[in-house]
């Protein structure tokens, strides 16, 4: 019977099944200090152990402070919830990657980096935008606490089989240096809308998928829980067996592991998915988010919207477009490109690679940062920052006037003092523009490394089509 | 259940202005309790009382998988959330912790049910009575997994 990729690694991790209902095996449980301290407290409550702490990894980076870490941490309820992850590692016997480990770095972004990630593998943590492995064809789920508890002590998680959803992407981006992966997922959910995958596993498919790079397919499954989604999946390929080899966790009989994962890991022809939705990828713009939630998101020569035109005869959406235009102070019908910004953030779980920096550098190199706007990069790990330095793109954003800062997800949500005071406007590379989210009555535009840097130069938002990337 | 209404009419109501992301560094439930909504209504601490129901649009607990947001509420006292969808992390946290129920009710039942309104929710007759309003709605089932979840209490107490 044909089989869609889904479907195949959710079929080859049952370990009973009865009603719909499934216990899933979970090959790699990757934890950090925000969501797994009361998980520990419940295993030591219940005299519990690590099912398989081999296959547990835990890293410190929601409220590491991205400043010099050779001195002490100001916030104490970071620097306890740092220490307490620290313990909870020594006494379940957990591999930590802590804030001076030079693997340290936001999860998303170490797990790939570290090959911990591998094709047809189940992932879970307690974050969110674990649907970011999905790009190595791993069926990876963001959980709550409890479950962390849950797969703690049984290495299983219970779930009911999630629906499929096609999306499939046609086409090739006219100037890829600026239209980026980051401007695709925007104008997808754009499109279908922060419940658009609600229930589903997606899986991203066509030949404009083919052609992104590993980092940039990460930014895609990264974003699809913005878009409701449970996963999100792209199909491994040569690339991504490439990009895995040799890492410190790929197994030894590599060539093997990838003879199989190129047998089997794919979506059969005649495979039916019970919901598919296609786009063009050609006439995409360069996007940039003007509300309070990632569909909120129209094209750099765009304008604000009225809230009518926006909610095409739905009250509901209006009223939302209202409130986020009061939220974001922004007036309906001005040009995306005359909003003029007090800060820029690249970096997060969506756009913090090596990759991101040097698309970003591209545009800074030689150039100063506005007068008006506080600029800084936050490499999404150590690693990240040691390879962009050995090119010297630490120089480029100095120069330029930006801060380079120490890896962790930093103004992405505000936990640690990276954040945006009460009527900040910021660019931000990051994936949510929720209110408050970079700090409390901070504005967030979401756009790609590359928007986020032209707009730290030029003090508003630019289309960077008209720059000269190449 | 018994309780009085709180209302956002509002959709994409999200986990960041459930429960913002500052306060992920405390460890106390009653402490975070006392920050709940906090991103979206000021005044929720000071209204809240124990056994309140939340009545909102689409989507919602959309965002981060941080189990703090229904915790947060649980603590403040709303026993249920009624809503016209949820995003399905929060939903499934809420269950797996029995922190609180999530409850789909209709667009009919969303309009109708208005802020302060007393309401009874009776899980077995999947019905939702309006005393203030003397009216009846119908809430959309649970399905048989999440029925036996809220019934044992949570993840940890259910046995298959």
């Amino acid at each position: 019977m044909s089989k869609t990729l889904f479907e195949k690694i959710w079929d080859s991790h049952i370990v009973v099944e009865e009603n719909g209902r499934s216990l899933l095996y979970v090959d790699r449980h990757l934890i950090h200090e925000v969501t797994s301290p009361q998980a520990f407290d419940g295993l030591r409550l219940n005299g519990r152990k690590v099912r398989r702490t081999d296959l547990t990894f835990a890293t410190m980076d929601h409220n590491v402070p991205t400043s010099d870490r050779s001195l002490p941490i100001i916030d104490q309820t970071s620097s306890t919830q740092i220490k307490t992850l620290e313990r909870n590692c020594k006494e379940f016997g957990i591999t930590l990657f802590d804030i001076n480990s030079p693997n340290q770095g936001i999860v998303h972004v170490i797990g790939p980096e570290l090959g911990i990630t591998l094709p047809g593998t189940t992932i879970v943590c307690g974050d969110s935008h674990t649907s970011t492995h999905g790009a190595f064809g791993s069926l990876a789920f963001g959980i709550g606490t409890s479950d962390v508890e849950h797969v703690l002590a049984t290495q299983c998680i219970m779930m009911e089989k999630p629906k499929t959803f096609e999306i499939n992407i046609q086409g090739k981006r006219k100037n890829p240096h600026a239209v980026t992966a980051k401007d695709i997922i925007l104008s997808l959910i754009k499109k279908i809308g922060t419940a658009g995958g609600t229930g589903t596993v997606i899986e991203y498919r066509g030949d404009t998928i083919s052609e992104l790079t590993m980092e940039q397919r990460m930014t895609i499954c990264n974003m699809s829980i913005e878009a409701g989604a449970r996963a999100g999946l792209i199909a491994p390929d040569e690339k991504t067996y490439q990009y895995l080899r040799g890492r410190k966790y790929t197994p030894k009989n590599y060539d093997e592991y990838v003879n199989l994962w190129r047998e089997n890991l794919k979506t059969d022809s005649g495979a039916k998915f019970d919901k598919s939705f296609t786009f063009s990828a050609e006439n995409i713009a360069p996007q940039v988010s003007w509300g309070t939630n990632p569909a909120m998101t129209t094209d750099v020569t765009g304008n604000v919207p009225f809230p009518d035109e926006y909610g095409k005869g739905n009250p509901e959406e209006e009223k939302g477009a209202t409130k986020a235009l009061q939220y974001m102070d922004l007036k309906p019908g001005m040009a995306i490109t005359d909003i003029v910004i007090d800060r820029v953030f690249i970096g997060s779980c969506t756009n913090s690679r090596l990759e991101d920096l040097m698309e970003a550098a591209r545009v800074v190199k030689g150039k100063k940062v506005s007068a008006r706007v506080r600029a800084m990069v936050v490499p999404g790990s150590q690693l990240v920052k040691k390879n962009a330095e050995e090119l010297g793109l630490d120089k480029i954003f100095k120069d330029a006037g930006f801060e380079w800062r120490e890896s962790g997800c930093s103004m992405c949500l505000g936990m640690n003092p990276d954040i945006l005071a009460a009527g900040e406007r910021c660019a931000s590379t990051s994936n949510r523009n929720f209110e408050g989210r970079q700090g409390t009555g901070g504005r967030t535009h979401l756009v790609s490394p590359v928007m986020a840097a032209a707009a730290a130069i030029h003090g508003h938002f630019v289309d960077v089509r008209e720059l000269d990337l190449n | 259940m018994k309780g009085s209404v709180i209302k956002y009419e509002r959709d994409n109501i999200d986990t960041d202005v459930i429960l913002p992301g500052p306060y992920l560094k405390i460890h106390d439930y009653a402490e975070l309790a006392t920050h709940a909504m906090e991103g979206l209504d000021k005044d929720f601490h000071k209204r809240v009382k124990p056994g309140d129901f939340i009545v909102a649009g689409k989507n919602f607990g959309c965002g981060s998988s941080r189990e703090h947001a229904p915790i947060a509420l649980s603590y403040s006292g709303i026993k249920a959330v009624l809503a016209l969808s949820f995003a399905r992390i929060f939903y499934r946290n809420a269950v797996d912790g029995a922190f609180l129920l999530p409850i789909e009710i209709d667009e009919s039942a969303y309009k109708d049910i208005s802020d302060s309104d007393s309401l009874e929710v009776n899980i077995s007759a999947n019905e939702i009575r309006n005393l203030t309003k003397n009216k009846v709605y119908k809430m959309k089932p649970f399905p048989d997994l999440i029925g036996k979840i809220v019934e044992a209490g949570g993840l940890f107490n259910y046995k298959p």
